[in-house]
């Protein structure tokens, strides 16, 4: 008794020393409560991040949108409209189209002195490179093998800026469709044109400008890729001769149109301006709106990656303040209908009211339909980033650490209206004018502002210094777990140290006593092997058959399931030697702590990586492991509290399997009604196929920790 | 006799079985090798140092083929003998292959000769371990010291670390140094003075740094292998003696001791033989080198690109260490202040270690290369690679070690985050050079957990034994 007193005595009188190490005890031995009060707190932080979201400002003063008026003129306006009208003109007779309007773009670009070029390019089909995100751009070999009748030619306009020394470039995207282009296509074509015309005239401009015809009859993004790939990687001798070498038949087609043009300007090889400070893509597109013009941009590039804020605040400055149109960015529609969330905005709002009347300075509501909006807006911005494919292409840009968005301009008359044409063609042109302005100001690339945020609507945003709480907040209680599970598990607990057993060193398992994490270490390494193996299967599966996605993604499963029988067989036995350990009581335990340790380190390489993926992710996975427990304990022990325990683990075991979510998430947001389980296979398809991080993480993290849950959740104790 | 066939069957079980992760291990390698242009290993900064780098190599190579000073233009900053060794590799092509295939074929042989050699090595500290400890009659300690061949573990180590695969396939050339390294401290452990010393005096040629391996070695040759604390065996021989009625006993017990040469007395021959070795071997290294750059510049240009490129940190571009970025930092005038404070960090700590640990010579080596492994000036995955491997050969004593799992996701989380931030910086361009020091300096703590936690369960290990001794009935 006696022993036993000085024993804790000397325990506490340890502890009084550290407090620090008091304070990790503490939050150790209560991991329980502390993961509960954590994990709450990373939700409803989440759900408060549109009301903590702050107004966009400028952040780099040289930037000074607005500040000079607009030097645009109907001159430019007047001119913009005859080449519209002859590319609608040439649309209207299909044969050989395609060249013609080619050639009457360069030739309006050469009238007015510019130097032109064509570039001709091959579209290639996306390709899986699991380990591109590690390597730059331009790394894939160009030994990928294209068919030589498949061709698409962009067309290429440069100005050269009187006052610039060469080594910088601003560039305006046009995707035209020289075959199946429409009128929409055209006006883009026109508000381009009348920007670049006037470029020419004007002695301010200190950067080159590059206006880019992108052919886009295979995509909108294969060609801006292309040219992009061929700006940067310097390719010593002639490119068109490399082409030649290839595609024989199609240079000399080649010649001859060549040869139609007598113009000087124009020419094959490639031309080179600066470095880029930015990149617009300009779209026009007839959406019906009812109200105004409106500007709806695309900024999501691969993997979440997001151009500087910057460039989306001064777009956003010039078009509501300078040209009156209404800014859009994209929301999830069908939130804006669930009525918990307007009751949530309701009590957010009485909340900041009720705050506001305390005290007149604190201003932290919003009303409930701004709320709405806002998380709307939040949600969307949330699921793009996560899904880590571009919106559009100016995500071909980014990999180029070129900071580029997406403008759509959708015009409230329809194209038809000629009146309203010059109108809507001036107010385009004096916009991209003014951001092309700004950006000309410039003295260093985009730095000042935000890379890493999230949008809640065109002019709020939540940076990373606000969101990392969320995400940090969720995975808080995983490390604390996985140390209390690992310190109850090895007997480090001060308070279970009592029954201490006398060390055993005849057998291995005595010896090493403080290792025995390596079994289960074993364990989750499998597993995630297995992960990877899976997340290769889709590739070949699509490689080598061609059968319906329903059908792919069958195989995929049988296949996965088959490796992790086999696996379980060869690798999952237990070392021989490790029989001892495996037997023991508390097995699980350790098991979960190694998973949740994987799971911690997973999930904080994902949020550096890819932010919103960790977010989602944390989001379903965080509970389900913290959760998991054997279900043959719970159902041992038949008390109200381990019921619940079981009913929950088995809900949240379902909920967080990735197929399972896709389609709850799918039906929530669209409706049951259509689902078809090849969706998960084309969604998945479509990740891989741009190299989306979000896919290996899916393969590698999620799923593993997923399938450790379960086998958790089965153990046999 | 049924046990001992069982116990004999187990161990060539455990042999064959040891051979065949060894083949497994060089398969993975060469597969690994075939995907060499798609992994683009040989240009991570984790892996290539300025020292290490294959690619450096072969420029200088082209520099001496062109009758040229191979340290012209700041490339090329390693050994000439390794110029006129690998040298030819980088250039050779075999049928159409492509021309590393050589350079790493070597490479893996390196690895497995290094695993080899340190499976010896264990082997030998256990056998000469268990014994000591059966003269202290704790015959239950030394029969568990018997059940896990620390040797295989650390060879097993060694073959299938990652850092080691990733240096390997990563056409760097710290296989050879660890190699080195490794070929003196088997040479001190077989009592082979002139290996060690050309071990000692190559390792010492290549990377400078294992210079300060000159102390356990020395200890090796000297006292002999790891052994439990010298107090125990003079109290079990003096102490003991007394009280044993029958001096005939006694009088056996330390015949034995002679016999199996325990760690009593520090033999000089030995060390007298080292020194003469290591002598010579380095003159015959310098007059290859001088004959190698004869024309070129000769010894002092050597010396200056080399040991000099070494110590005075001119690369700063960013690697796993923690100098570069703090020498990108500093300002010019500190610069040699500071330069001296880094490289006493290193020369500081030798004295106490050697002073504390010299019954077990083999765990201050360890210890020495782990700290240089920290704070070298250009630090790559291949010196943590062959850290780890030597911390196998300790698995007996230091099992009580604290902190194991928690040091191995961070070994685990840190070596997965440093790529990712170098991504974000030089890549993606969102991040700064501050992310990836981070890391850098993440990973070093992490190493000095382990080298703290690893001398702490170490000494812990000999204040167990000393209270089984005297607790024994």
């Amino acid at each position: 008794m006696a022993e036993t007193e000085a024993e804790t005595k000397s325990v506490t009188s340890r502890m009084r020393q550290r407090p620090i190490v008091r304070l990790g005890f503490l939050l150790i031995s209560q991991s329980v409560i502390v993961s509960v009060i954590c994990c709450t707190a990373g939700v409803l932080a989440l759900l408060l991040l549109p009301v903590l979201a702050m107004n966009t400002y400028i952040s780099e003063n040289a930037l000074m949108p607005g500040s000079a008026s607009s030097m645009l003129s109907h001159q430019e306006i007047l001119e913009a409209n005859k080449l519209v009208r002859d590319i609608a003109s040439l649309t209207s007779k299909p044969a050989g189209a395609a060249v013609e309007s080619r050639g009457l773009i360069a030739q309006y670009m050469s009238n007015l002195g510019a130097e032109v070029n064509y570039h001709k390019f091959h579209p290639r089909s996306n390709q899986f490179h699991p380990l591109h995100f590690f390597s730059g751009p331009g790394s894939e070999a160009i030994q990928d093998n294209f068919s030589c009748s498949l061709y698409g030619v962009n067309t290429v306009g440069i100005v050269r800026a009187p006052h610039g020394d060469g080594k910088e470039a601003i560039v305006l995207v046009t995707p035209y469709d020289s075959v199946r282009g429409g009128v929409g296509e055209a006006l883009s074509l026109g508000i381009a044109y009348s920007v670049f015309s006037l470029l020419t005239r004007v002695s301010w401009l200190a950067k080159d400008f590059i206006w880019l015809v992108a052919d886009s009859q295979y995509g909108e993004y294969a060609p801006v890729t292309a040219w992009l790939r061929d700006y940067h990687t310097p390719v010593f001798g002639d490119l068109s001769s490399l082409n030649t070498e290839m595609c024989d038949e199609n240079e000399n087609i080649f010649k001859l149109k060549e040869n139609s043009i007598p113009e000087r300007n124009i020419s094959y090889t490639f031309r080179h301006a600066g470095t880029m400070a930015a990149a617009l893509v300009l779209k026009v597109a007839y959406r019906n709106e009812h109200f105004e013009d409106t500007l709806s941009i695309y900024a999501e590039a691969s993997n979440g990656q997001m151009p500087n804020l910057d460039l989306i605040n001064i777009v956003n400055y010039l078009a509501v303040h300078r040209q009156g149109l209404r800014v859009k960015v994209e929301k999830l529609w069908s939130l804006l209908e669930y009525k918990w969330l307007r009751i949530l905005g309701e009590i957010l709002e009485s909340l900041g009211k009720l705050a506001k009347s305390l005290n007149p300075d604190w201003k932290f509501g919003i009303s409930a339909s701004d709320y709405v909006e806002g998380t709307a807006t939040l949600a969307s911005s949330l699921y793009y980033q996560a899904l880590g494919v571009p919106t559009g292409p100016h995500g071909a840009f980014r990999d180029y650490q070129v900071d580029a968005i997406t403008l759509e301009i959708s015009p409230k008359y329809s194209f038809n209206n000629k009146d309203r044409r010059s109108d809507f063609l001036l107010q385009g042109g004096r916009l991209i004018e003014g951001i092309i302005r700004s950006v000309n100001n410039l003295l260093e690339k985009f730095h000042q502002s935000f890379f890493l945020y999230l949008l809640t609507s065109p002019g709020k945003f939540v940076s990373v210094g606000v969101y990392m709480i969320v995400f940090a907040l969720l995975v808080a209680p995983l490390p604390l777990v996985a140390a209390s599970l690992y310190a109850d598990s090895n007997d480090l607990n001060p308070a279970s140290r009592k029954d201490k057993k006398p060390i055993n060193f005849d057998d291995l398992g005595g010896l090493l006593k403080s290792w025995k994490w390596l079994n289960s270490v074993k364990r989750v390494f499998v597993v995630h092997l297995w992960g990877a193996i899976v997340s290769l299967l889709p590739y070949f599966i699509s490689q080598i058959c061609d059968y319906t996605p329903t059908t792919n993604f069958l195989i995929w499963i049988s296949l996965s399931m088959l490796i992790l029988l086999i696996l379980h067989q060869i690798l999952g036995s237990p070392y021989s030697h490790m029989r001892e350990i495996h037997s023991q009581e508390g097995e699980w335990a350790l098991l979960k702590s190694v998973t949740i340790s994987s799971l911690f380190i997973g999930l904080s390489l994902m949020s550096v990586i890819n932010f919103a993926t960790a977010e989602i992710g944390a989001l379903l996975i965080v509970p389900t492991t913290l959760m998991a427990y054997p279900l043959k304990l719970d159902i041992k022990a038949r008390s109200l509290r381990s019921l619940s325990r079981m009913i929950c683990n088995l809900v949240l075991g379902v909920i967080s399997f990735p197929p399972t979510t896709f389609f709850l998430l799918k039906g929530v947001l669209e409706g049951f009604k259509g689902i078809n389980a090849g969706d998960f296979w084309n969604w998945i398809e479509s990740l891989w196929a741009w190299n989306s991080a979000t896919y290996l993480y899916i393969g590698m993290v999620h799923l593993p920790c997923w399938v450790l849950c379960v086998h958790i959740l089965l153990h046999s104790c | 006799m049924a046990e001992m066939e069982a116990k004999k069957e187990e161990k060539h079980s455990k042999r064959s079985s040891f051979w065949v992760w060894v083949m497994a291990s060089v398969v993975f390698r060469l597969i690994l090798v075939y995907f060499h242009k798609n992994l683009n290993l040989s240009s991570r900064p984790e892996v290539s140092t300025p020292l290490t780098s294959i690619r450096r190599l072969a420029e200088g190579y082209w520099l001496k083929q062109s009758s040229m000073s191979p340290y012209a233009g700041s490339m090329y900053h390693g050994s000439p003998l390794l110029l006129s060794l690998i040298g030819p590799l980088t250039v050779q092509r075999i049928q159409g292959k492509p021309n590393y295939l050589l350079c790493s074929l070597l490479f893996v042989l390196a690895d497995v000769v290094s695993a080899v050699l340190i499976r010896a090595t264990g082997q030998k500290l256990q056998t000469a371990y268990s014994q000591s400890l059966k003269l202290l009659e704790l015959d239950n300690l030394s029969r568990s010291s018997e059940i896990l061949s620390s040797g295989d573990v650390a060879a097993l180590v060694y073959l299938w670390n990652p850092f080691t695969i990733v240096a390997c396939v990563g056409l760097s050339t710290s296989p050879i140094e660890n190699l080195a390294i490794i070929l003196s401290l088997y040479g001190a452990c077989t009592r082979l003075p002139s290996l060690a010393a050309f071990g000692w005096v190559v390792a010492t040629h290549l990377s400078l740094y294992p210079a300060i391996l000159i102390i356990p070695l020395i200890f090796l040759l000297g006292y002999g292998l790891d052994a439990p604390p010298r107090k125990l065996f003079v109290k079990r021989t003096h102490g003991k003696g007394g009280d044993n009625p029958s001096s005939g006993s006694s009088c056996q017990q330390e015949e034995l001791l002679i016999q199996i040469k325990l760690p009593l007395t520090f033999s000089w021959k030995p060390v007298m033989h080292f020194l003469f070795w290591a002598s010579v071997w380095s003159v015959y290294v310098l007059a290859l080198c001088s004959l190698s750059v004869k024309q070129k510049g000769g010894l002092w240009e050597m010396f200056k690109s080399t040991y000099g490129f070494i110590l005075t940190v001119e690369d700063l571009s960013p690697n796993m260490g923690v100098l570069w970025y703090f020498f990108a930092e500093v300002f010019d005038f500190f610069r040699n202040f500071f330069l001296i404070v880094f490289h006493m960090n290193i020369l500081f700590m030798i004295l106490p270690l050697a002073i504390r640990l010299n019954h077990r010579p083999c765990f201050l080596a360890f210890v020495y290369i782990m700290i240089s492994s920290m704070l070298k000036s250009y630090p790559s995955v291949g010196d943590s690679a062959l850290c780890l491997g030597l911390f196998g050969l300790f698995i007996f004593e230091l099992a009580d070690m604290q902190f194991s799992f928690f040091l191995f996701s961070g070994y685990v989380g840190v070596s997965l985050l440093s790529p990712v931030m170098h991504n974000l910086w030089i890549w993606r361009g969102t991040g700064n050079a501050n992310f990836y020091y981070a890391t850098a300096m993440a990973f070093a703590c992490f190493q000095i957990i382990l080298v703290v936690q690893s001398t702490s369960a170490m000494l812990n290990h000999d204040r167990k034994l000393r209270k089984l001794y005297v607790t024994k009935p």
